[in-house]
């Protein structure tokens, strides 16, 4: 089941982009994208291309929450458009009522059916100004529980939550910055509803008077008014009408004889003239009720309904572009995909480190052993020398593999070296440079050609600066690949 | 035309994978202490809506050089074979242990890609070096050199010397620090290397350009809709008929703190996930309040209506039922109707509001005491939220994706400070609308976006 109301989209909309943020913005950026370069027609229409976007997103928990918010508004609409007619209706039928006693007053029912409905109407104009005027927006604050779209809003309040979740968000104070005007046009509209109900209402209630029961209208006044001072108030109470509906102009002979005293029980002006035509002539006053009514009740209230229903959606449509996440959704709907990142995941070499290979805090080793000189690294061989035997290498001499050396030269030297049967052997490496695996084949070939148990010391060298504890670990790590336990890493000079 | 490639080669652990980790923004690239993480080529194209504009290519560090120079050596006759050698090398070692890691890089550059050598300039120049320049140079592919400074230290200028007799162009660049202008003053570098590149590469950096721009519109969309989520939150309470008071307050107020907080690092998650940070650890303190007492408001409720607006809502029914009797007897008595009704409709809803705030309706109170926070009335509040949300935005933008420590955010000053007077009243005009939740616009948020937007150009938190 599907709704195409735009409330019912907001509300839906409001829903997805709140899920949405969990789910990963590449992803969102594709989808989004993907979808938009089908809309993109729709581009120049935010608001209808955000609602194309939904559909072709088709969330089924969203949509539900669309359908419960869209029935409570409906339900809400019906509920007062009910009142509105019974309030209507109940009021005119009290206004009109006649026993045939005492003939209805006019003025009574003008005053009770047609002029509060001008001067609210008057107060609505006033609140629909896209100006704050201090003394209405007190006014307003004050009296704004009375509004019966705020209390249809209130009502909403205790239907169930997931009936009025939905709807509730126009008027939550968390989105109150994009959707208050919205709400504002919504208990409006909920207003004029009501009010245009209650007109229909009123208009029903006294044709069916006017039709099933025969109505004796009269006016009255203590004041010192002439017939034809209040003829004149009438001419200009029926202006509007005046040219269409001449019926509905009452004439000077109506209001002439239709004055009453309520003197001796109630008595007409012309008392005389008391007959069948008379009674006849008293109920001619009908279309003037009915015609004010229309006019300044009905046609109004009608106007009103139609710009608080325009404003409404204007200001729903404009909420739609602007819910948050809208934006960006837009964004990512209209502007070009723009990706830097991988296509894949990386397949990296997880190293098997059981252990690292150990450095000692203050080494002597008591030790007299050629140090081979790796890629160049000593550049100052006295400050070495005395650095080494500070640690208990007694240097027998430089050598040098690695760097422009070929391979097969080093081979040479490991061969050669351990021919002599050395204690040990001493490698200098740069400790800024990371130990290739070029190292490590030479460091496998001098295992190879000096045999077991003869401890090979990689002497870790910082040039002019100290040797870093991270470019320690990082020769450490790798030469514990190699799984020789009389492999040594030692630093000269102090790590930092 | 074929699309501009560029293999990123060099020795392990010189910052190749932070340079692409900087230039393609992506975070997940492996950087690591151990050499030969990199086993294999990785390739980041930048792509517009699926049209490729460059690739870049990380490959692993140089692992046996020398080997491989000595076997190229040995079957290269004269400098015209070079090329063809090392082809031979990359087609006869396909596959073989010894020489993967070399085999790897070689391909893309044999297949056309441009070279990018990195070497760190914050370390000196050594002869080990020399094979896989010598190799690179042996592939004559369009080159450009990097000097990538990753220590404090500066051998720059040896290196200068020595790449120069290499490479034709020499840069340098810190992938660590470089902000945007600086990537994309390197990628247009990149289109030196081979005029027919050039175009795309200025394409591709004019993209960048719009990327970024809206980037920083998003991100201040972003902003913009959390500050007015905050400042205008209520939470609300219903009070149960046996809770004291002060600790309803006191839940109140921390789960109001705890909303605040929440919407705040989610605004974060959402800026840093705009500028491809997905997995950043940040070290933040939380917003103050500023303001302890402000907040906690006792009303009693029934259909959302105040006592005295039920009172009053009473009274005027009364009245108006009052009223009908007043007609009915065309005002015989003296409005009596409408003032007992008045009077009968206000004590009834006084007398019976408790009882029937009890009842329940489809599982709701229909009515009962409430407290409330918010929204938030302290007016220094929106400018210590923005000044934070504005540092974290700027940090972002200007944090490359290979730098991998925590975002440290707590020792910098928070309340943003305007120069301006009009931007001031701008955004005081829009805080105050927020606060007094009076808006007539749905587009509030968006004047307000457009205004923090300005501040990510010009505002130094």
């Amino acid at each position: 089941m599907t709704h195409t109301s735009l409330l019912g989209d907001l509300i839906e909309l409001n829903e997805v982009l709140d899920a949405d943020r969990a789910i990963d913005l590449e992803q969102r950026k594709q989808r989004d994208r993907s979808i938009g370069r089908k809309l993109q027609r729709r581009r120049s229409k935010p608001a209808a291309q955000i609602r194309a976007w939904l559909q072709e997103f088709d969330s089924t928990a969203a949509r539900n929450s669309g359908l419960h918010g869209t029935r409570l508004y409906h339900a809400l609409c019906l509920a007062l458009v009910i009142t509105g007619l019974l309030t209507g209706w109940g009021l005119t039928s009290a206004v009109l009522f006649y026993d045939g006693n005492q003939p209805i007053n006019i003025v009574n029912a003008v005053v009770v059916l047609v002029l509060p409905q001008i001067l609210l109407l008057l107060v609505w104009l006033v609140a629909a100004l896209p100006i704050r005027l201090p003394l209405f927006s007190s006014i307003g604050a004050t009296l704004g529980f009375l509004n019966p779209g705020r209390l249809a809003g209130h009502l909403a309040g205790i239907f169930s939550a997931k009936e009025n979740r939905g709807l509730a968000m126009l008027w939550d104070p968390d989105n109150v910055a994009i959707l208050a005007p919205a709400a504002r046009w919504l208990f409006s509209f909920w207003s004029q509803l009501f009010a245009f109900s209650f007109n229909i209402g009123a208009l029903t209630a006294a044709f069916f008077l006017v039709s099933f029961s025969d109505l004796a209208f009269v006016w009255s006044t203590t004041l010192d008014i002439s017939n034809e001072t209040f003829h004149q108030l009438l001419i200009t109470l029926s202006t509007p009408w005046s040219a269409f509906i001449p019926d509905a102009v009452p004439g000077a002979e109506l209001v002439a004889n239709s004055r009453y005293y309520r003197l001796d029980e109630g008595s007409l002006a012309d008392a005389a003239a008391a007959s069948p035509q008379l009674a006849i002539e008293l109920g001619q006053w009908w279309p003037f009720l009915i015609a004010a009514i229309s006019c300044y009740g009905l046609l109004p209230r009608l106007l009103t309904l139609g710009i608080s229903w325009h404003r409404f959606h204007h200001h729903l449509r404009n909420a739609v572009c602007n819910l948050p996440g809208a934006p960006e959704l837009l964004a990512r709907m209209n502007s070009p995909l723009v990706s830097t990142l991988a296509k894949r995941p990386e397949h990296t070499h997880a190293a098997t480190v059981s252990s690292i290979v150990d450095t000692s805090e203050a080494p002597h080793y008591a030790i007299r052993c050629p140090v081979i000189d790796w890629s160049g690294a000593c550049t100052r061989p006295d400050e070495l020398t005395v650095q080494l035997g500070n640690m208990g290498i007694e240097v027998l001499e430089y050598l040098r593999a690695g760097g422009r050396q070929t391979t097969e030269q080093d081979e040479e030297l490991a061969a050669s070296l351990c021919r002599h049967r050395p204690k040990g052997v001493g490698i200098l490496v740069k400790a800024w440079e990371p130990p290739l695996l070029d190292f490590l084949d030479f460091v496998r070939g001098m295992r190879r050609q000096c045999g077991q148990k003869k401890p090979l010391i990689v002497l870790l060298w910082g040039g002019q600066d100290s040797v870093s504890a991270a470019d320690r670990e990082t020769w450490q790590l790798t030469l514990a690949q190699l799984g020789d336990p009389d492999l040594h890493v030692e630093v000269i000079g102090q790590a930092t | 035309m074929t699309v501009p490639a560029f293999a990123i080669v060099g020795h392990p652990n010189k910052g190749k994978s932070s340079i692409v980790s900087t230039l393609s923004q992506d975070e997940s690239v492996a950087i690591s202490l151990i050499p030969g993480t990199t086993i294999d080529n990785r390739c980041y194209p930048m792509a517009v809506d699926g049209e490729i504009l460059y690739e870049l290519i990380d490959t692993p560090g140089f692992q046996r050089a020398r080997a491989a120079l000595e076997w190229m050596r040995s079957h290269a006759g004269t400098a015209v074979e070079r090329t063809d050698t090392v082809r031979r090398f990359v087609d006869e070692h396909q596959g073989d242990p010894l020489f993967s890691a070399e085999c790897s890089l070689l391909a893309p550059i044999l297949e056309g890609a441009g070279i990018l050598y990195v070497v760190d300039g914050s370390r000196p120049f050594g002869e080990d070096y020399e094979a896989e320049m010598e190799i690179l140079r042996w592939t004559g592919q369009p080159s450009l050199a990097l000097i990538n400074m990753i220590g404090d230290s500066d051998y720059s200028e040896d290196w200068k010397k020595a790449l120069g007799q290499y490479f034709r162009i020499v840069r340098v660049f810190d992938a660590m620090t470089a902000d945007f202008d600086r990537r994309v003053q390197l990628l247009l570098a990149f289109g030196e290397i081979r005029e027919e590149w050039r175009g795309a590469l200025e394409k591709a950096v004019h993209i960048l350009r719009e990327e970024q721009a809206r980037r920083r519109t998003l991100a201040a969309r972003v902003i913009a809709e959390m500050l007015a989520r905050m400042i205008t939150h209520v939470r609300r309470r219903k009070l149960t008929a046996d809770e004291v008071m002060d600790d309803a307050r006191e839940a109140l107020l921390q789960a109001y703190k705890q909303d605040l907080a929440v919407m705040e690092q989610d605004c974060r998650d959402e800026v840093e996930q705009i500028y491809n940070h997905r997995n950043l650890e940040r070290h933040e303190p939380g917003v103050q309040l500023l303001d302890n007492d402000l907040f906690s408001q006792q009303t009693w409720l029934l259909f959302g209506l105040t006592r005295q607006q039920l009172i009053a809502t009473g009274a005027l029914g009364g009245a108006a039922a009052g009223s009908v009797i007043d007609l009915a007897v065309h005002g015989a008595s003296l409005l009596l109707g409408s003032g007992l009704g008045a009077v009968a409709g206000g004590v009834s809803a006084w007398l019976t509001s408790d009882r029937i705030a009890n009842i329940k309706v489809l599982g709701h109170s229909l009515g009962g005491k409430e407290i409330s926070i918010g929204p938030m009335r302290n007016i220094n509040f929106p400018y210590v939220v923005l000044g934070r949300a504005l540092l974290h935005q700027r940090m972002i933008e200007q944090r490359t994706h290979a730098y991998r420590g925590p975002l440290e955010l707590a020792s910098r000053p928070e309340q943003l400070q305007l120069a301006d007077a009009t931007t001031r009243r701008r955004f005081e005009k829009l805080f105050s609308k927020l606060r007094k939740q009076e808006t007539w616009r749905a587009d509030l948020v968006a004047s307000l976006a457009s205004l923090v937007e300005n501040q990510t150009r010009t505002a130094t938190p």
